[in-house]
């Protein structure tokens, strides 16, 4: 689908923004501004970290001047089924660390559960604030050749890509200051405000102004920028694991020039697994030995909630439209894309049969890792895939090989040209939700590519919803 | 607002390599001035400035190698753009903005940016600064951006902790700095016989001296005299209110740290420099107890590092 022209060649009525821009300017001067968007990247210091890279630590954010245009009233929907769907998913998670009504009830198979590497038995019986444990999450939303938003997976650890976000947003603001002027695009600064209205809520009864903490890996970890960022624009402390002591008394601490002082909430950017070497993996340095105590006592709040990724795994993520009938009653206002799952021997046979023709990936990985497409893939790699999933079916799902939506990119000195995007939402939850207006949309940069991961070579663009009827003409 | 050790110590770093970098460019700049004016013949060299940074020269310019430009570009790139050695100015930027880098979430943003611009220039402009033309330029941007970056903390920054350690770090390596320039000047210049020729270069080379630390416009001000040893190290030693002067970083170092919570400890080490700057005898004419005294004075600020270091910065033991 061409986001920019209908099949009648006429622009779609919110890409009449694009058109004033990339006609105006043409490829020369977006060429020129595409330029200065790349020095007011550096200018301003906004990097990402590529494990790969050796010494050069972080690397200039790749960034299309070319925003991605969404009419307001088709994202009106998107946000609305977002919301539907977190609080489906979060019902699934609270259920499952607690009654497993969902599996009594026989909509959700028991062995799913066992098998899940990201079930943490040690979770069962807690009862987070507002029966929330995905606080914040990030979905990935693609556009298929019938237009319509689908989702391709939900992140429910510890998404990223938030700060980049907004950092996209300040960077257009500068290179296109008169659209904005013109144009109603929907504002994305809001989004630190509510996450910090979010956190706060999480705090241990009776403590109205809570002292919060983002916790990182480290700055040797490829979302640092972020992680800074957001404590930042928090307010809050950016902590490492061992700046953070738990005490007798069962609450969190943190190493202050002034001794040990209290911390009430924890944004944590770390897997769970590492959270506590007391209840998790023993030999993790990046965690806080008597976290999990603390948290179960309610002396800290932990956004996300630990455990909350057992809802955070494409087999599951077939099962959501199924959960949001169960729990809530309604039907699915955003569709799944067309999961098969390799843990039925039926379903099993239809993707051995047709992995040409299909997307698989693993159930557990992030990033892009481990996917095979089918079209793309050798017959050894094809073959190598079948035994994998023949061996350990639980852990694959299999998709059409979609056709994502194309937009127009800045593809060289005097050149435009069309390519793939996606697009993460981020959605918050607590005692309200809330979506951001758009998300981070990615591309990816070489022609006909599908990846649109920064870690695989992907860029990024800053994501409009435009408002038609009030922007005007 | 708390600050967290961890966090103090990347802070008090960032400042001292930025000071460490505005220092070198400011030392290696005023030298640049005092070597073309002087007579060829005194055959002034550019050894010394090595030593400044602590390095015995002959591990730069090897034993016994002669160098047709008395040293200058093996010097400079050593001092400049050498990544290998961690007083230099490409090094000490690198340094400062991957602390600042390290620390943005206390630091105000603008900060940030300065630290970034100064960190991307040095990296694309440091190897011009090998041609004497282009070197007085880069040399002077390198000191605005790092006067701009305080400029942007005084005029934005709460005056809480993270801006103390922001201020000590910048204090503590300024009081080193000016250290070292006495005592390597010092000891080269006084060691000479004072007959009449050599005495008007005597008081280019200390004028030279005092330009090294921004000082000599300050310096005639306050010293009625002409420019002669004694008054010069009193002056850089002991003249409070002037910011670079010894005396005049130790008082701000004790403003600041009574700003923090329990200073004590670090005010004992602080106490004890205090002591080993009245020691200092400025009126010999004998270079090597001037270098001494020099000396002692370092040892004592690295005590006092110590101090910050152990009150302030230990995250490893539960406290």
């Amino acid at each position: 689908m061409d986001e920019r022209f209908a099949p009648d060649g006429t622009a779609r009525r919110a890409s009449q923004v694009l058109d004033d821009l990339v006609g105006r300017l043409g490829p020369t001067g977006l060429w020129e501004r595409q330029r200065a968007a790349e020095a007011e990247i550096l200018t301003m210091g906004i990097t990402f970290t590529v494990y790969t890279d050796g010494d050069d630590i972080d690397r200039a954010w790749p960034f299309d001047v070319i925003p991605r245009v969404i009419d307001g009233a088709e994202w009106d929907a998107v946000e609305t089924g977002l919301v539907q769907r977190l609080r489906a998913l979060n019902a699934f998670i609270d259920d499952v660390y607690n009654e497993q009504r969902v599996i009594a009830d026989g909509v959700f198979p028991a062995e799913l559960l066992a098998d899940s590497v990201n079930f943490r038995p040690q979770c069962r019986g807690v009862r987070p604030p507002f029966g929330v444990w995905a606080h914040i999450s990030g979905s990935d939303l693609v556009r298929h050749s019938d237009g319509r938003f689908y989702v391709l997976e939900d992140n429910l650890r510890v998404p990223s890509g938030v700060s980049y976000m907004l950092e996209n947003r300040a960077v257009a603001k500068r290179v296109f200051p008169d659209l904005f002027e013109r144009q109603s695009i929907r504002p994305v600064d809001g989004y630190a405000d509510e996450l910090k209205r979010m956190l706060t809520a999480l705090a241990p009864a009776g403590v109205r102004e809570p002292q919060l903490a983002v916790l990182t890996p480290g700055v040797f970890n490829s979302a640092y920028f972020e992680h800074s960022f957001l404590a930042q624009r928090l307010g809050a402390e950016l902590v490492e694991g061992a700046d953070l002591v738990v005490g007798d008394d069962d609450c969190v601490y943190m190493r202050s020039i002034e001794g040990l002082e209290r911390v009430h909430v924890i944004y944590r950017r770390i897997d769970d697994l590492f959270l506590d070497p007391e209840v998790f993996r023993a030999d993790s340095l990046i965690g806080v030995p008597g976290l999990m105590r603390a948290w179960r006592a309610g002396n800290v709040g932990i956004a996300n909630a630990p455990g909350a990724g057992v809802a955070d795994d494409k087999v599951v993520y077939a099962w959501v439209p199924d959960l949001i009938r169960y729990y809530l009653g309604e039907e699915p206002l955003i569709d799944n894309v067309p999961t098969w799952r390799c843990m039925y021997p039926d379903e099993r046979r239809h993707v051995l049969d047709h992995l040409g023709e299909l997307v698989v990936k693993p159930a557990n990985e992030s990033g892009g890792y481990g996917i095979v497409i089918g079209d793309r893939a050798t017959p050894e790699q094809l073959a190598e895939c079948a035994s994998a999933i023949e061996a350990d079916p639980r852990n694959w799902v299999a998709q059409p090989i979609l056709a994502l939506s194309t937009v127009p990119t800045v593809i060289g000195e005097d050149a435009v040209g069309q390519r793939h995007v996606d697009l993460r939402p981020f959605i918050l939850s607590g005692a309200t939700s809330y979506v951001t207006a758009g998300g981070l949309t990615r591309v990816a940069l070489p022609e006909g590519s599908l990846v649109v991961n920064s870690s695989q070579g992907g860029g990024s663009k800053d994501t409009w919803i435009v408002d038609v009827e009030v922007g005007g003409t | 607002m708390a600050l967290l050790a961890r966090v103090a110590d990347r802070v008090y770093w960032g400042a001292r390599y930025t000071e460490r970098a505005e220092d070198t460019a400011r030392i290696v700049r005023a030298f640049g001035d005092l070597y073309v004016d002087f007579p060829v013949a005194a055959g002034l060299r550019w050894d010394p400035l090595i030593a400044i940074g602590g390095t015995p020269p002959e591990s730069v310019l090897g034993v016994g190698v002669h160098h047709a430009d008395n040293g200058e570009a093996a010097v400079l790139h050593h001092l400049i753009v050498d990544s290998g050695n961690p007083g230099s100015i490409a090094a000490s930027v690198a340094s400062a903005r991957e602390n600042l880098r390290t620390t943005r979430e206390v630091m105000p943003r603008e900060a940030w940016l300065a630290i970034n611009q100064l960190s991307r220039f040095v990296r694309a402009e440091a190897p011009m600064s090998m041609d004497r033309r282009s070197r007085d330029w880069f040399l002077g941007r390198v000191t605005e951006i790092s006067r701009r970056l305080d400029g942007v903390l005084e005029s934005t920054m709460s005056r809480d902790a993270p801006y103390r350690m922001w201020r000590l770090g910048r204090l503590v390596e300024r009081a080193d700095m000016t250290t070292r320039v006495i005592g390597v000047r010092a000891a080269a210049l006084l060691g000479r016989d004072t007959t009449d020729p050599v005495r008007r270069v005597d008081e280019v080379e200390w004028m030279g001296v005092l330009r090294s630390l921004s000082a000599l416009q300050m310096y005639q001000r306050a010293a009625r005299g002409p420019i002669e040893s004694g008054a010069v190290l009193r002056f850089l030693l002991f003249h409070e209110p002037f910011p670079r002067s010894v005396r005049g970083c130790l008082s701000e170092i004790r403003r600041e740290l009574q700003s923090l919570p329990g200073p004590s400890p670090v005010l004992d080490a602080l106490s004890m420099l205090e002591h080993a700057l009245v020691a200092c005898a400025p009126d010999t004419t004998d270079g090597q107890a001037i270098d001494a005294d020099m000396d002692r004075l370092q040892t004592a600020i690295a005590a006092l590092d110590r101090a910050i270091a152990e009150r302030y910065m230990r995250t490893h033991t539960r406290q």
